[in-house]
């Protein structure tokens, strides 16, 4: 089968954050030192090859981009300053926006102005819901304290709407990346292929899948072991806040003040130490740049830490005002909370980096399947 | 007459990581003297295509276009092209090429001036800018005694002139003495140069000053006076008889310089058999009397008397030349730098440098390829007695075309390694070699056909360079892409070969700073012109030749050690020579010009 040559492709990649595509000798030493490359999933070369060619049909059916951790080792030997690691990087959000039928996440990806305007827009209706509609609806703001000296909360953020509309969240963003997903399974299974995976290959497979979201094995992989270690506490302690929040909120958010030691405030603390942990290796990485993994931080990059960390710190004062008693403090706090939290899930999850939670692991479910694919 | 022709002047100067040190402002403020100049436009007032291009040859209505800067080139045919689009004459396209030039420095803006006058006038800048001659001493300093300066020195005393050859180390030959044999002919190396050596000790117009280093040279062109540092020997070179008996009783050891450290020498030695001139020297950093004071054995056991004397001090020389050639050749990269190939860390990693010593009939295994030992002092040596291996590997570009090292190709690499291959099947026709590439560089002449004779000889050449070198069960586990497959390729090999890049040598900078001569990129020594005058430098009376120019094979060293001593020849048959070509004044090129543009 031949190929058309499809230099134009370089443009739309270099919105993506691709720099110097063409830079690339084809030594094969980047896919030689990756500690993850293997037979039959080879990057970063292959990859960069695709790319100097726009080879666009190939390049959207890979799986490797996912495989990728990003620990450097190929930019740091590379005799080329091709940077096959950021190129990987790049590849990776250019493949988030081609499993999006919404043609949302390309406008993230390559528009600043979109990304701002959209997450200012949800900032504004989540404001607009706590000063007007839920006010309307008879849920005021009281400075009255509870009998053990703690902010009243559900006077102003009544649980049992904040859940219907966090299930209601949860189900929005599930929707689109759960078809994003079977778009990318479309492509990386299906899509052209003249081979065909039994139903029970997927089936026996799919422990991987789940292994994969709880640890991320591949990741550990990696020669420097710490980006993992960092990576799993930020991972831990964001999926534990995520469940407890929309799952058991009416046992979170609380207005009674319990001990230190109840579960609660523990998962609470451990959630929020490991989200800070990780959120200051990756901004101080970013900052200080010396590690290759974060020598180049792309707007998407930038944003999905900051309003993370923004998450993080509000949520912190809300529960630090809330059980010191300051009504004003702990109404503000949590409407600047929800203010970041809601654009950060609705923009961050379905349509930017942080697809990757769903993404990365799936990745290493189908290349597995592709392991054990017959010929039709 | 002078040029009328409504001329447009581009100035291309895109930053590409390094500063422009030309001041465009001033030149552009110089040139509005010349009325022939309608418009000056710069890199980054628009994009330079096409139709903008077009756009300004229309609305100034322009007839030839300058396109002015370091490397104009790159951006003629884009004009060329335009012109050609306008219905106007290509051929009207410029350059006033500043790097050709070697302006390189905010100082020589007096230059890139009458280069762009030139331009304008359509004068050529060589007739144009022909520096005042000076009178002649026809003595000439050759500096480094590799194949190069041999090449030039004998070139130059076979015409009847005085040459004074200074060498830095103990014995002159370089880097080829050490080779076993050149590609791609396959010739025994030392056959080639042995007899020139010879030929050199023996001339009577080649005064031969080993061990010596240039401190200063001061004075004009065609009348330089050179002071020399003369290292001390502590062996006399007159008297000494060259019987070995000292070194038999010296005490002392370090690593050969000559064999690549993969030997042992003592202190009192000679670099090797062959060595010009073949008397003994003593290394005052191994010898243990110039370190504590006691020992003297070598003393005792000279037969000569006074031939040794340990307590000589290093003299000053001065000597009084006209011209100069430099041949100050090269280094190998150090392997080391890159830790990924294990090179220091495994025994049997060797250089391509060590290499070529275990390959020689006269090395230190007699041209046996065996393992490197332990000898009983526990250094890593050579030696006949070890084992051979069953496989080796041959990497490379290792320091060269690396960003992270060195961004030039060192162009001898690929073909040294070729030769490496087919003499390891020569010597053990039973072993298996690879050959792990990136590019196949066999440009010369006879050179592809010497690569298709290796490949047909059996070795396995492997596109893709190797990522690392690792040992596992006591061999060497090399672990690369091969690109052609796209599959990962690891390989047990018995020793591995890293085909190292060249460098300039340790003392072009200091040379570069005595001379006073511009270094270009990558640390060379930086030709007058790259093109026309590769072995002239900026400064009259001074040439270079061989590596210190630039990375290149034996033939092309030869062919410019002969180029650098024509020139000198040639000066010294005329019995002057050019000033440097910094020293005119611009008002003198300008006139010059003026009555060049007149004439036409």
């Amino acid at each position: 089968m031949s190929v058309r040559v499809q230099p134009e492709l370089r443009n739309q990649l270099i919105q993506f954050g691709i720099g110097d595509w063409n830079a690339c000798y084809h030594c094969g030493t980047c896919t030689a030192i990756c500690p993850l490359s293997e037979e039959g999933f080879l990057f970063p070369r292959k990859k960069i090859r695709l790319m100097q060619m726009g080879l666009k049909d190939q390049l959207e059916s890979s799986v490797e981009p996912w495989l990728c951790y990003y620990c450097g080792d190929c930019s740091k030997t590379c005799p080329r300053d091709a940077n096959p690691g950021e190129l990987m990087m790049s590849l990776r959000r250019y493949l988030t926006s081609k499993y999006d039928w919404t043609g949302l996440s390309k406008k993230f990806y390559t528009s600043e102005v979109w990304e701002l305007a959209f997450i200012l827009l949800f900032a504004a209706l989540v404001v607009i819901a706590f000063l007007v509609i839920l006010p309307s609806m008879g849920y005021h703001f009281t400075k009255e304290l509870t009998a053990d000296g703690g902010v009243k909360v559900n006077s102003f953020a009544p649980i049992h709407i904040v859940e219907i509309f966090d299930w209601t969240m949860a189900g929005v963003v599930a929707t689109l990346l759960i078809s994003n997903i079977l778009r990318m399974y479309y492509q990386i299974i299906w899509k052209k292929s003249k081979t065909k995976v039994s139903l029970w290959v997927h089936i026996r497979e799919f422990w991987l899948l789940i292994f994969n979201f709880a640890v991320q094995p591949k990741f550990s992989k990696c020669d420097d072991k710490r980006y993992w270690l960092s990576h799993w506490l930020l991972m831990s302690g964001y999926t534990i806040m995520f469940i407890v929040i929309v799952v058991y909120l009416p046992w979170f958010q609380t207005e009674k003040i319990y001990p230190v030691w109840h579960p609660q405030r523990l998962l609470g603390y451990y959630a929020t130490i490991g989200l800070l942990f990780g959120l200051g290796v990756a901004i101080i990485g970013r900052l200080v740049r010396k590690d290759v993994k974060f020598q180049f931080s792309h707007v998407s990059d930038w944003l999905f830490v900051i309003m993370l960390t923004l998450t993080a710190t509000t949520g912190i004062l809300i529960h630090v005002f809330r059980i010191n008693g300051m009504p004003v403090a702990t109404f503000i706090s949590y409407i600047a909370h929800m203010a970041v939290l809601v654009p950060m899930i609705l923009i961050e999850v379905p349509f930017s980096k942080w697809s990757h939670l769903a993404y990365r692991p799936f990745a290493v479910y189908f290349a597995q399947l592709k392991k054990y694919a017959v010929p039709k | 007459m002078r040029m009328t022709e409504a001329t447009g002047i581009f100035f291309y100067n895109p930053i590409n990581g390094i500063q422009d040190p030309i001041d465009y402002g001033e030149l552009s403020a110089y040139i509005k003297k010349y009325p022939a100049v309608k418009n000056m436009f710069y890199y980054d007032d628009f994009p330079w295509n096409e139709e903008n291009i077009l756009a300004k040859i229309r609305s100034c209505g322009l007839e030839r276009l300058i396109i002015a800067g370091s490397k104009p080139g790159i951006v003629k045919t884009l004009f060329a092209k335009v012109m050609a689009i306008e219905g106007k004459d290509p051929d009207k396209v410029i350059l006033a090429s500043f790097n050709e030039y070697g302006i390189r420095r905010k100082t020589d803006i007096n230059r890139a001036k009458s280069v762009l006058a030139c331009a304008i006038e359509g004068v050529p800048f060589e007739m144009a800018a022909m520096p005042d001659d000076l009178p002649v001493n026809p003595a000439t300093l050759i500096i480094g005694a590799g194949i190069a300066g041999i090449q030039a020195a004998i070139e130059i005393a076979n015409s009847n002139n005085l040459v004074y050859l200074v060498e830095k180390s103990g014995t002159i030959g370089g880097k080829m003495a050490t080779f076993d044999k050149t590609f791609p002919t396959l010739d025994c190396a030392a056959c080639i140069l042995t007899p020139k050596m010879v030929e050199v000790n023996q001339h009577t117009h080649i005064k031969l000053m080993t061990c010596c280093e240039i401190l200063e040279v001061a004075g004009d062109p065609g009348n330089f006076n050179v002071r020399i540092l003369k290292r001390t020997r502590r062996v006399n070179v007159a008297t000494c008889i060259g019987c070995g008996t000292c070194t038999e009783k010296c005490p002392a050891q370090a690593p050969s310089e000559f064999d690549a450290g993969t030997t042992m020498r003592k202190a009192i030695y000679i670099p090797f058999p062959q060595a010009v001139p073949n008397k003994y020297m003593i290394d005052a950093e191994s010898c243990i009397y110039i370190k504590n004071g006691k020992c003297k054995a070598c003393v005792k056991a000279c037969p000569v008397p006074d031939c040794i004397n340990l307590d000589e001090q290093d003299q000053e020389v001065t000597l009084q030349v006209g011209n100069i050639i430099v041949a100050a050749g090269y280094k190998v990269f150090d392997a080391k730098r890159m830790p990924q190939y294990g090179y220091g860390v495994f025994p049997n990693v060797l250089t391509s440098l060590e290499f070529e010593r275990l390959l020689n009939a006269s090395g230190p295994t007699g041209g046996n390829i065996t393992f490197r030992s332990q000898d009983k002092k526990g250094n890593w040596i050579f030696s006949p007695d070890s084992e051979k291996p069953e496989s080796l590997a041959i990497i490379h570009c290792i320091g060269s075309r690396d960003k992270n090292y060195n961004k030039f190709c060192s162009r001898v690499c690929c073909m040294y390694s070729l030769k490496f291959a087919h003499l390891i099947l020569d010597k053990l026709p039973e072993a298996r070699v690879y050959e792990y590439f990136i590019d196949m560089r066999s440009f010369g002449k006879g050179y592809e056909e010497f690569y298709e004779r290796i490949k047909e000889e059996g070795v396995s050449i492997i596109r893709g360079k190797t990522a690392k070198v690792e040992e596992k069960n006591g061999k060497l586990q090399i672990r690369g892409e091969d690109i052609l497959l796209s599959k990962i390729i690891e390989n047990s090999v018995d020793m591995v070969i890293l085909s190292v890049g060249l460098e300039p040598s340790e003392d072009t900078e200091n040379l570069c700073r005595i001379l006073k001569i511009p270094q270009s990129e990558g640390g060379w020594m930086e030709e007058a012109n790259y093109n026309t005058d590769p072995t002239g430098t900026i400064k009259g009376g001074i040439m270079i030749a061989g590596t210190c120019q630039g990375p290149k094979d034996i033939p092309d060293t030869v062919a410019q050690g002969s180029a650098a001593a024509a020139r000198v020849i040639r000066n010294i048959l005329n019995g002057k020579v050019s000033k440097d070509i910094d020293t005119i004044p611009l008002e003198k090129i300008e006139n010059r010009i003026h009555e060049l543009s007149s004439i036409k």
